[in-house]
């Protein structure tokens, strides 16, 4: 393997820091990765030279802030090979993206449509479909992708002519396995349905082109890309984009207001109420710049080969569970029965370890496994060889000293 | 429940911990103190709300003697368990009500692993035993 993240790490002090003693070992990169250098002095620099609001156009300082902040709108378009920058809405976050376009396409929806989404959703891509399903009458489906996320053919009788809406994730954030996407979103677009791609797990590690995937909307945080938190986008297709009613209204978003009526700025700022999260953008542009100047391919194979390693040392051991696939994931989640997940993370972080033990926002997928929860180790680009190792070593001294004789 | 050590000598044990490492191993050793419930006990109404992993708390305050079971599916909580329950065994329901079972437990130097997520869940099992 020709990459080394030692070069790399220098670029997050974090890092290297000491947790109860023990060299921090951080694997809980999906729910959160840590910010290079240069994300943090993007976000200083902001501050430091140019801090004012935006679009007002009414002093040197907001015309800097402004372009700044509409150059990060460019950068998050090339990061994702956007058509136009006018197509990525700033939203604090993967969640916020999905509640604007659940509320946004409300009027379009009749009692008795369909609203498609499959089993291995987070609950930010399952309740407000379930909510918009209560307030409309419409129908929420479940298709039942399996924990290995292939495709069967029995899954495009779950397309349906009422489809008004398929909602899917990329990755699963708690599993790590890849959904069927391209094989859905043919069905989906058979049907004339809205699409919608939770990304949120993917682009840390998979070069995007929402041209290629060709959905309705592609949506994703910062936080979990190197970028800062409170900061996420939606990008949509400009007919997508057109129909969406706005979810919050104010400020920024208008062209001109009477106490009778308000007409509406254009895309992108009509969906963009408010001062905008301007040092998250322009965090997440520098976010973006430092993913782009690695070589990407060499950082995902990395990061599988990482989950990979977890994988065959566990694989091998009668009383862990696994229920990430074998290869081409960059996580593992486990579980060992008769231990809680809970009591495994506490022995991990004592050591320095850090994971996350739990449902991961994923209660019918862990229904659906028959477990309560698990353990899940998930790897950036940082992660080292021993790191990987290291977690595997103080997981089974952790089964050691949790199993009863 | 007899088998319960003394109170004191868990507070002096769990307060001897210098790292989060003992703290682990000593809470483990305190989980196997625990006399367990049964499959039928672990009812539903028997649940304590709040708690990030389950636990179960039967309390039967009938006449002035107070009899409190409890379990947890972790083993960790487990050991939080024997703890509370040496404490409160034996005291009646006005030394209970008077106690500071939160001060008496923040006092065991159990860090994290009474804190964040987990408090939610000790302060509903504190609120249960306080009835």
């Amino acid at each position: 393997m020709a990459f080394d993240p030692h070069s790399l790490r220098q670029d997050f002090p974090i890092l290297s820091q000491q947790a109860y003693d023990h060299p921090l070992v951080y694997l809980d990169n999906a729910a959160t990765t840590q910010k290079p250098l240069s994300v943090l002095d993007a976000i200083q620099d902001y501050y430091r030279s140019f801090n004012a609001n935006v679009h007002r156009g009414a002093h040197y300082l907001s015309d800097n802030a402004t372009t700044r902040f509409e150059q990060a709108r460019d950068t998050v378009a090339r990061f994702i090979n956007a058509p136009e920058q006018s197509h990525i809405i700033w939203s604090k976050g993967t969640t916020e993206a999905i509640n604007m376009v659940a509320y946004g396409l409300e009027h379009l929806l009749e009692k008795g449509d369909e609203i498609l989404i499959t089993s291995l959703e987070h609950h930010a891509n399952l309740v407000p479909w379930q909510q918009l399903a209560f307030r409309t009458g419409a129908r929420l489906r479940i298709l039942p992708l399996t924990s290995q996320g292939e495709w069967e053919d029995e899954y495009a009788s779950y397309f349906t002519d009422r489809t008004r809406i398929f909602a899917t994730t990329q990755v699963s954030n708690a599993i790590g396995v890849h959904t069927p996407l391209q094989a859905m979103l043919t069905q989906a677009k058979q049907h004339n349905a809205f699409t919608l791609v939770d990304g949120a797990q993917a682009v840390a590690h998979y070069p995007i082109d929402v041209q290629a995937l060709d959905c309705d909307f592609y949506v994703f945080s910062g936080h979990k890309m190197y970028g800062p938190t409170g900061i996420g986008v939606l990008y949509g297709k400009s007919h997508a984009l057109e129909v969406l009613i706005p979810y919050q209204t104010g400020g920024e978003m208008v062209q001109h207001v009477t106490y009778q009526s308000t007409q509406f700025n254009t895309l992108p700022y009509r969906l963009e109420a408010g001062t905008p999260h301007i040092e998250g953008a322009i965090g997440l542009a520098a976010a973006c710049e430092f993913l782009t100047q690695q070589d990407r391919h060499a950082l995902l194979a990395w990061e599988q080969s990482l989950a990979h390693r977890v994988y065959t040392r566990l694989h091998k051991e009668s009383h862990v569970a696994i229920y990430s696939p074998e290869k081409h994931t960059t996580l593992v989640s486990l579980s060992v029965p008769n231990i809680h997940t809970l009591d495994l993370n506490a022995y991990l972080d004592s050591q320095g370890i850090a994971v996350r033990a739990g449902s991961h926002c994923a209660h019918p997928l862990m229904s659906q496994l028959g477990v309560a929860g698990t353990l899940r180790a998930s790897f950036a680009c940082y992660n080292t060889l021993e790191e990987a190792d290291r977690f595997c070593d103080v997981l089974l001294e952790a089964i050691d000293l949790l199993t009863d004789e | 429940m007899t088998d319960l050590p003394p109170y004191n000598s868990i507070k002096q044990q769990l307060q001897a911990c210098r790292s989060k490492e003992e703290t682990f191993k000593a809470l483990v050793a305190l989980s196997k103190r625990l006399t367990r419930l049964t499959a039928e006990e672990k009812t539903e109404e028997n649940r304590v709300k709040g708690c990030e992993s389950a636990v179960w708390l039967i309390i039967d305050n009938k006449d002035d003697t107070y009899s409190i079971k409890a379990d947890s599916d972790a083993k960790l909580m487990r050991g939080v368990l024997v703890a509370i329950l040496s404490l409160v065994q034996g005291k009646t329901k006005t030394e209970r009500q008077k106690m500071d079972l939160k001060d008496e437990l923040e006092s065991l130097n159990l860090g994290s692993y009474l804190t964040q997520s987990r408090a939610n869940g000790i302060l509903a099992i504190i609120e249960k035993i306080k009835k």
